[in-house]
């Protein structure tokens, strides 16, 4: 090999270890008895994992943490949906409104999002205030553009006015034809829409923290208070979170590979 | 007969009218709730005191230990940006050079999984490895380097690499379109015409790059201003930044004026969507130059 090819494979080499080894040592880090003293782990044990899994908030935060996944992605998925539908076919010039509406959270740090939401909400005669109610709204707001890009990508790539006057000439209403005929053609954007949001809230911590911390305790919450008491432990928790995310990612691009494929990114973690 | 004539009427011109704007009232309706009016009324709240308009809460979050944390926040901002930048770029350019196809696919795909990361894990993992007993840290001190006490991972320099991990493929992946779009051939006609590999770069290659790099620094900047997570998980509030700084304050820790809070926010808010809307405008930008 060429002395000038080899920056290549080095490159791409430290690349490599860069992002794996975290992930790994962690993994490793939670099987084993010691890691802090030795260049290999003194012995392996499950005893971390069959420890933080008993404990019953673990299913409970899990479990919470799911809760608000489904409901930002239930809540987003019968906003988004209609509202991206209509604004092509019907109020164009809607688009600069809905788009400034649907990136509203890349250009606002989350902690000014939760502080914002506190502020009114305090104010208004609307008790959502410290309640998991209040999280899904500013779940939404942040993943908001993760939901709408999919959808209107997918919308761009059929022909949803042909599909929507075919299905009138036939007699079909607004609603009919929306659930029956425009949904299932772009089912792909709506998936991989929804694993977005998935994966967006089950890891989101700032705005969980701040709006309702312990009432609704989340997994990412439970992580973090794990990492200040016990450290092997929290990373038997923080391998569960990289699952997820991987595996959730990975979904997306399998999906996304079946159609058009778009990155989205979430910023401001 | 009424059955027959509706289906052989053409289907209704779907014409612009105003009641169609009535159908993205509920969307409307959720982008005031939950954006516009908190934000107007911590800005409001922001500029008044006791009724009476006043920047009084501006000079106040001038103050030198607010001046601190946004000088913190925009060190680690432009240091993981700029190395986010520079080391993405490489790695998205050893990327599209590969020949293997599967490599190329890989390696995209794990910066499409790895640039969501972020927060409590990634914080965690990086004490794992870089910690005062962490995995690397002992691996060094075998080969006789000590990392501690001058490096500590709950710094501001341990931050900055716990942000790299999410920042670097952010970069890989805003860079690779303007990369695919730099042709061969104009590579191969600088080089015809007598220019190096150093001109080539310089005074060809980079310019065409220049709208994409700077707008991915831009976002990058903008995601590592805004971030909060991974910072607190890793380091509490041992780094000053001004995210950190917020919280507290929302949580009570501090007792300070409320509307010392929103001021901080709202100059936050200002930043951040500098830096996003350049992003937009620039990339928009490269976008139309690679069309």
């Amino acid at each position: 090999m060429k002395a000038r090819e080899v920056w290549r494979p080095v490159v791409i080499t430290l690349f490599l270890l860069f992002m794996i080894v975290p992930v790994i040592a962690t993994f490793i880090f939670s099987i084993s008895t010691r890691w802090d003293r030795t260049i290999w782990p003194e012995g392996l044990t499950l005893d971390w994992w069959v420890a933080v899994t008993s404990h019953p908030a673990f299913l409970m935060t899990l479990k919470n943490s799911f809760i608000a996944s489904f409901a930002t992605m239930f809540c987003l998925l019968v906003l988004v949906t209609p509202t991206a539908y209509w604004m092509k076919l019907r109020v164009p010039q809607g688009k600069p409104i809905v788009e400034l509406i649907t990136s509203f959270s890349f250009g606002v740090p989350g902690v000014v999002l939760a502080l914002a939401l506190i502020r009114f909400y305090s104010k208004v005669p609307l008790p959502i205030i410290n309640h998991p109610a209040i999280l899904i709204a500013a779940c939404m707001v942040l993943s908001l553009p993760f939901m709408y890009r999919p959808v209107v990508n997918a919308l761009e790539a059929i022909d949803f006015r042909v599909l929507t006057e075919a299905a009138q000439s036939l007699g079909a209403g607004g609603w009919v034809i929306l659930v029956r005929v425009i949904v299932p053609n772009i089912l792909p954007g709506i998936i991989s829409g929804c694993l977005l949001v998935f994966s967006t809230v089950f890891a989101e911590y700032t705005l969980t923290n701040l709006l309702v911390g312990t009432r609704f305790k989340t997994f990412p919450i439970y992580l973090v208070e794990f990492t200040r008491q016990d450290g092997r432990q929290a990373s038997a928790l923080a391998v569960i979170s990289f699952v997820v995310a991987w595996v959730t990612s990975l979904l997306i691009i399998w999906v996304t590979s079946k159609g058009g494929r778009e990155s989205t990114h979430v910023i401001g973690r | 007969m009424s059955v027959t004539t509706t289906s052989i009427r053409p289907a209704k011109k779907l014409a612009f009218a105003w009641t169609a704007w009535l159908g993205l009232l509920p969307f409307f309706f959720f982008g005031l709730a939950f954006e516009f009016l908190p934000l107007l009324t911590t800005i409001r709240s922001s500029l008044t005191s006791k009724g009476i308009l006043t920047l009084e809460f501006y000079r106040q979050a001038m103050q030198p230990i607010f001046m601190r944390s946004f000088g913190n926040t925009f060190k680690i901002s432009a240091t993981t940006a700029l190395l986010g930048m520079v080391l993405g770029t490489l790695v998205a350019y050893a990327i599209i050079t590969t020949k293997n196809k599967f490599v190329q696919n890989a390696l995209t795909a794990l910066s499409d999984v790895t640039t969501n990361f972020g927060g409590a894990p990634l914080a965690f993992a990086f004490i794992v490895i870089l910690g005062s007993t962490g995995i690397i840290t002992l691996l060094l001190k075998q080969v006789g380097i000590h990392l501690y006490p001058s490096f500590r991972i709950y710094s501001i320099s341990g931050l900055t690499i716990a942000y790299l991990y999410f920042q670097l493929p952010l970069m890989i992946l805003l860079i690779l379109p303007s990369l695919h779009g730099l042709k061969r051939e104009w590579r191969e006609a600088a080089l015809n015409l007598g220019a190096s590999t150093y001109q080539y770069w310089v005074r060809v290659a980079l310019p065409i790059l220049f709208p994409s790099l700077a707008s991915g620094f831009l976002l990058l900047f903008a995601n590592s201003f805004g971030a909060y997570a991974t910072a607190w998980t890793l380091t509490g509030s041992d780094v000053d930044l001004i995210t950190i700084r917020i919280a507290a304050l929302i949580r009570g820790e501090v007792q300070l004026a409320p509307e010392l809070a929103d001021a901080l926010s709202i100059i936050s808010l200002l930043i951040m969507s500098a830096c996003v809307i350049g992003y937009m405008l620039l990339s928009n930008r490269a976008r139309k130059a690679r069309a």
